[in-house]
């Protein structure tokens, strides 16, 4: 099976790995896993005060296309607004990184890893906006 | 015809091992293609058909992780499969971690022992799960598999790092 030089790229020198501090308020943690094959992914987005996501980190543990399609995404994201980051679809990343069919369901898990993130990010802004509201 | 039916056993759990493998070599040899060389064409297809279905059903049923995700299933509970993915946190942190530190250990000792309190926890798993089956308890089953699953590809992972350790050491 022949792979193509944009994945190998992401896989042999993956971007943003690392992680944020899960606890600020303005750092968005998705986790999820893929239980077929034990994958397990972690993507973290860091917005900015203007609502651009400015940071991303990933770490993830499983095969080469899952690791490249979280460290495409984590690429993706920065610089937009998280309602820009929430269109990406799995399909894209496939495409971009033509991943044979054998391995869509890893480009699955980054753009749920993705979802999982920045729903982790509003539910921390909703809450924080909380306190304000009851005050009005 | 299921699994545990087509190798004449009870569908549970705790199968001895040679109870399994003697069930299955006998029916084997009952199979066997060369019985089958004078036969009609017919007879020698369905023997070929028999011999695959519970080659598979052997495979299926010699791991008990493999036969306990395949008793669920039976029982109407099915582990997400391919491209469907989890969001549990409690479990994936606890699988994520146990990577990192895999990731970190630099000796075979290190690996060695990871391992080992990986397959200690898998095998209390099964036992649980024994009790989880007898009470139909299928979130608690659901759930158990979901982390077994994991300790599983833990160890897999286990047996690659520590063959890596073992080769960079020449």
């Amino acid at each position: 099976m022949a792979y193509s030089e944009k994945l190998i790229d992401h896989y042999e020198n993956p971007r943003n790995i690392g992680a944020l501090d899960k606890n600020a308020e303005d750092v968005g943690t998705g986790l999820v896993g893929a239980p077929a094959c034990g994958d397990v992914m972690k993507l973290q987005i860091k917005v900015g005060p203007d609502g651009l996501i400015e940071d991303a980190k990933f770490k993830t543990f499983g095969c080469g296309s899952a690791i490249a399609s979280s460290s495409l995404v984590t690429e993706w994201v920065k610089g937009k607004t998280v309602d820009e980051a929430e269109t990406i679809k799995n399909t894209d990343i496939a495409r971009h990184l033509a991943l044979p069919p054998v391995k869509i369901h890893c480009s699955v898990l980054a753009e749920d890893a993705i979802k999982a993130a920045i729903a982790d990010y509003r539910a921390k802004a909703a809450k924080k906006d909380e306190p304000k509201a009851a005050a009005e | 015809m299921d699994h545990f039916a087509r190798l004449g056993l009870p569908a549970a759990l705790d199968i001895d091992a040679s109870t399994l493998d003697r069930a299955y070599f006998d029916l084997q040899r009952k199979w066997h293609p060369d019985r089958f060389v004078s036969k009609p064409p017919e007879e020698r297809a369905r023997a070929s058909v028999e011999a695959a279905s519970l080659n598979e059903a052997y495979r299926t049923l010699k791991e008990p992780l493999s036969r306990a995700i395949y008793l669920a299933e039976l029982k109407g509970v099915a582990l997400p499969g391919d491209g469907k993915t989890i969001d549990d946190p409690e479990l994936l942190t606890e699988a994520m971690d146990a990577r990192e530190e895999l990731q970190e250990a630099s000796s075979v000792a290190e690996v060695d022992a990871l391992a080992r309190f990986a397959r200690e926890d898998l095998e209390k798993g099964l036992v649980d799960l024994l009790r989880m089956f007898s009470a139909n308890d299928k979130a608690a089953i659901r759930r158990t598999l979901l982390r077994l699953r994991y300790l599983d590809k833990f160890a897999e992972e286990a047996r690659a790092r520590r063959m890596n350790l073992e080769r960079s050491k020449r």
